[in-house]
């Protein structure tokens, strides 16, 4: 019953996802900029080279043709070749997503370690010096730009420290045969201990500074939603039973806090699923962010299209784990 | 009070000619002021704004617009434009990638809509002259044309400013942007990193760029027939000699005893194959080099040592040309196909492809039996380094991170506000080269204000690039005269730029008729 609920969801993602593409793939050709101009830069090459280029893409046709042309395409499951690259869209996406994927993990998880527990803390402990202090850090915690945490996170345990590597996925000493194209998994599965080592040390710092905004705005949720459901009448009612407060907090108050919380995990993992090219740039990470912004600004109209089809089909999946999660929290809500 | 009665609507009817008439009537040439946008990246934002009130201090209104790169590019070839700051790139050392699609009649990179059929001759004949000196003559013709006409504001080039570990020793940058890492030694460690500036390589495989960041790690994995030395001397690689047969004609004679990494001898039947691959391509695959060999026509075969290469016409830049071109080996790739051969590349070069992804690192490890490379570019023999390292680093402040933890050994590209830290550091150096890329700003000669000459020189008197250049570059950037590099033919080195003079430009433009202060 549940599990037809859940197909029926995923497959209704099919046609929104087409419907974006066609929304984007107009809107792309209606901007200014032409592909061809950039793929042939400034490099030397005569008007009907530019020509011929133009028509292997396609971009001669008049526009209901070329739409035409990508649906054909599209119900095929073919995403076309980027025009700068010269390799399947699909290729490129798949490529850059494991990387975006454990770097969002990485986030989320030092988000969640650190912002659950100091959120519930400040909310039983409203007013207190930690709730204060904690309130403060997450203030500064959205307030300050990844572009400058970055560097002075490089700046200070790279440079100065030497504990962690400046940036990269990886090392150049260890080789590991691309399994599933997560180092972390990979090396696990080859038993290669020092490439794991290797692989989670480059994970420390673009971590730390991708969830610490994050860590921020989850902990404010946290203890927002952590205070108003301590005010409901049947948490008055089970300190009035006699329960312990630890207990009070942990089975009967956090449960129902967690609902707005994970309303707001959800949407930002969709959005770090996407990539951040800021962190990725600073950190030289091999992420989706990169990819789908150099996409945009070489007018890669392939690429673009088969990105936002795949940030689509991420929300559409985050949000329904939400969906999912709720319904274990709260089992009056229904799928 | 019988007068007020007319007096009133005299009055009225009075006050509404000379209303209308300092409505209607337009403003006297004598009050109109020279009104332009300058329109400009982001990444020179600075230099416009200073550009900007230079002209505005001899009474030019002007209004700086930032725009993204490709948009602005898209209005410029339409034509909507006045003046916009651009930059050109060149690799030839010669002005056929510089100034003749810049000032040639609806060349590619003409976005002042200059024309004179008299340059274009002179263009035409030094492209596809076979006298230097004569070819010569041309281009320094065209430089006095161009500068008195000035469709331009006429900018400067840079420095390309690296830097280096102080264990990397025997590396300098090349002018041609290749980092070459046969050469190098380490005083420490036996692998060589370097850190890139780039997101992501596009291809490793030499047909499948045309980018300068792949080609430097191509040209580590791959050599050419011939190669060039760090400034622009075109000097053998595989090849050892060639001659110039007919006006349209090259022969090459192949080195014996080079080998591919898997072995294979190179051979002239893979020097005929690269280039038919490119020459038989698909515009946007195989075939996107093509347009760099110029008039190239036929490759073929005279011998086992002896290719000839025959071209539609005179192209006295051909050597210079065939430098970024490398070989690629037949057999290999005709077995694992195009697309398994860019992923597992092998070349006759001085490092071999042991792992990596484009976006992130190559992995390259120094192949043993290396014929030894350009007897003009001494050492002969093996790289010196066990292997080499490329990373993908796109952001300049975690380059020098890098650079100052010992990540990295050499790094690309350091922002001019970045070079005083790494002077500074007694375990890194500064390294520095003449850049070909030139920095302009381009005027529309197709419509007013600026097809009139005499605002276009006004102008050009009236930047103080001096100034502007020393703040902004400290010193790593040189004015042109014109459109013409020095380290290209045919630079005219005894034309002088346009001096600054705020007088002069004034004059001139009030001969054209505008208001001035």
């Amino acid at each position: 019953m549940r599990g037809q609920v859940i197909l029926r969801r995923v497959l209704a993602t099919v046609p929104l996802m087409a419907g974006i593409a066609v929304v984007v793939f107009v809107i792309m050709r209606l901007i200014p900029g032409d592909p061809v101009d950039i793929i042939i830069g400034q490099g030397a090459a005569t008007s009907q080279d530019v020509e011929r280029v133009r028509q292997e893409l396609h971009l001669d046709r008049p526009l209901p043709e070329q739409l035409l042309l990508f649906l054909a395409d599209l119900s095929r499951g073919d995403l076309g070749d980027s025009f700068v690259k010269r390799k399947p869209v699909s290729q490129i996406l798949l490529e850059a997503l494991p990387a975006t994927i454990e770097l969002a993990l990485a986030a989320m998880v030092v988000a969640l370690v650190v912002a659950i527990p100091l959120g519930i803390l400040s909310a039983v402990r409203q007013s207190s010096f930690l709730d204060r202090l904690s309130m403060a850090g997450a203030f500064l915690g959205i307030s300050m730009p990844a572009f400058w945490l970055g560097l002075v996170a490089i700046l200070l345990f790279s440079v100065r420290l030497g504990w962690f590597p400046t940036s990269g996925r990886t090392g150049f000493l260890f080789f590991l045969e691309p399994v599933t194209g997560f180092v972390l998994v990979d090396s696990i599965l080859a038993r290669n201990w020092s490439a794991l080592i290797d692989a989670l040390r480059h994970l420390v710092l673009p971590a730390l500074t991708l969830g610490a905004g994050l860590m921020a705005i989850i902990a404010r949720v946290m203890r927002a939603s952590m205070v108003e459901v301590l005010r409901e009448p049947y948490i008055t009612v089970a300190h009035s039973k006699g329960l312990a407060p630890r207990v009070v907090v942990w089975r009967h108050a956090l449960h129902n806090a967690l609902i707005p919380t994970i309303t707001v995990v959800g949407l930002q993992t969709g959005v770090l699923l996407g990539g951040n090219m800021i962190v990725e740039t600073i950190f030289s990470w091999p992420g989706m962010g990169r990819v789908v912004v150099d996409a945009i600004f070489s007018r890669d109209y392939p690429l673009i299209q088969g990105a936002v089809m795949l940030y689509t089909l991420i929300f559409v999946l985050a949000n329904l784990t939400v969906d999912i999660l709720y319904t274990y929290l709260n089992p009056r809500i229904q799928l | 009070m019988r007068l007020i009665g007319p007096i009133k609507p005299i009055v009225i009817v009075l006050t509404a000619l000379l209303l209308s008439a300092a409505l209607l009537i337009p403003a006297g040439a004598q009050t109109q002021t020279l009104t332009f946008v300058l329109d400009v990246e982001a990444f020179r934002k600075l230099e416009a704004e200073a550009i900007a009130q230079d002209l505005r201090a001899v009474g030019a209104t002007v209004e700086v617009r930032v725009w993204e790169r490709t948009a602005l590019t898209d209005r410029i070839r339409a034509g909507e434009r006045q003046a916009y700051m651009q930059d050109w790139g060149s690799a030839y050392f010669d002005p056929f990638d510089l100034g003749v699609p810049k000032l040639k009649t609806k060349d590619r990179g003409n976005f002042s809509f200059y024309s004179n059929p008299e340059v274009d001759r002179l263009l035409e004949a030094g492209v596809t002259g076979t006298d230097e000196a004569r070819r010569r003559e041309a281009y320094f013709k065209v430089q006095d044309i161009i500068f008195q006409e000035a469709p331009w504001i006429f900018g400067y080039f840079r420095d390309d400013t690296h830097g280096a570990a102080s264990v990397v020793e025997n590396w300098e940058p090349a002018m041609d942007s290749r980092i070459n890492l046969h050469d190098v030694r380490l005083a420490r460690g036996s692998v060589i990193v370097v850190a890139l500036n780039t997101n992501s390589l596009v291809s490793l495989d030499p047909a499948m760029h045309r980018d300068r960041k792949s080609e430097t790690v191509i040209r580590n994995m791959f050599d050419g027939l011939v190669t060039r030395t760090t400034r622009d001397r075109v000097v053998p690689q595989l090849a050892e000699s060639w001659r110039q047969t007919s006006p349209t004609t090259y022969e090459f004679t192949l080195r014996r005893g080079p080998t591919f990494h898997n072995g294979d001898p190179v051979t002239a039947d893979d020097v005929v194959f690269t280039f038919e691959r490119i020459l038989k391509g698909d515009a946007a695959g195989l075939g996107q080099r093509k347009g760099l060999l110029g008039p190239l026509q036929k490759v073929e075969k005279v011998n086992e040592t002896t290719v000839r290469f025959t071209l539609e016409q005179p192209f006295p830049v051909f050597l210079q040309a065939i430098v970024h071109f490398q070989i690629v080996p037949m057999k290999y790739v005709q077995q694992v196909g195009d697309r398994a051969f860019a992923e597992k590349p092998i070349g006759a070069g001085p490092f071999r492809f042991v792992s990596g992804t484009l976006d992130s690192q190559i992995v390259l490890q120094r192949y043993d039996k290396y014929y030894g490379g350009s007897p003009a570019l001494p050492p002969v023999g093996p790289a010196a380094v066990a292997g080499a390292v490329f990373r993908m680093m796109p952001e300049p402040a975690t380059r020098v991170a890098a650079l100052k933890a010992g990540e990295v050994h050499i790094i690309e590209d350091v922002p001019i506000d970045l070079l005083a830290d790494l002077e500074r550091d007694p375990k890194a150096s500064v390294k520095t080269t003449q850049g070909t890329r030139v920095f302009l700003v381009e005027l529309n000669t197709a419509r007013p204000p600026f097809n009139n000459v005499k605002v276009r020189q006004a102008v050009n008197y009236a930047v103080n690039w001096d100034a502007i250049l020393k703040n902004v570059y400290r010193g790593h950037a040189r004015r042109l005269a014109t459109a013409f590099l020095p380290s290209g033919f045919g630079y005219n080195a005894n034309l002088k730029p346009y001096p600054y003079d705020p007088a002069r430009a004034r004059a001139l433009l009030r001969e054209a008729g505008y208001a001035v202060r």
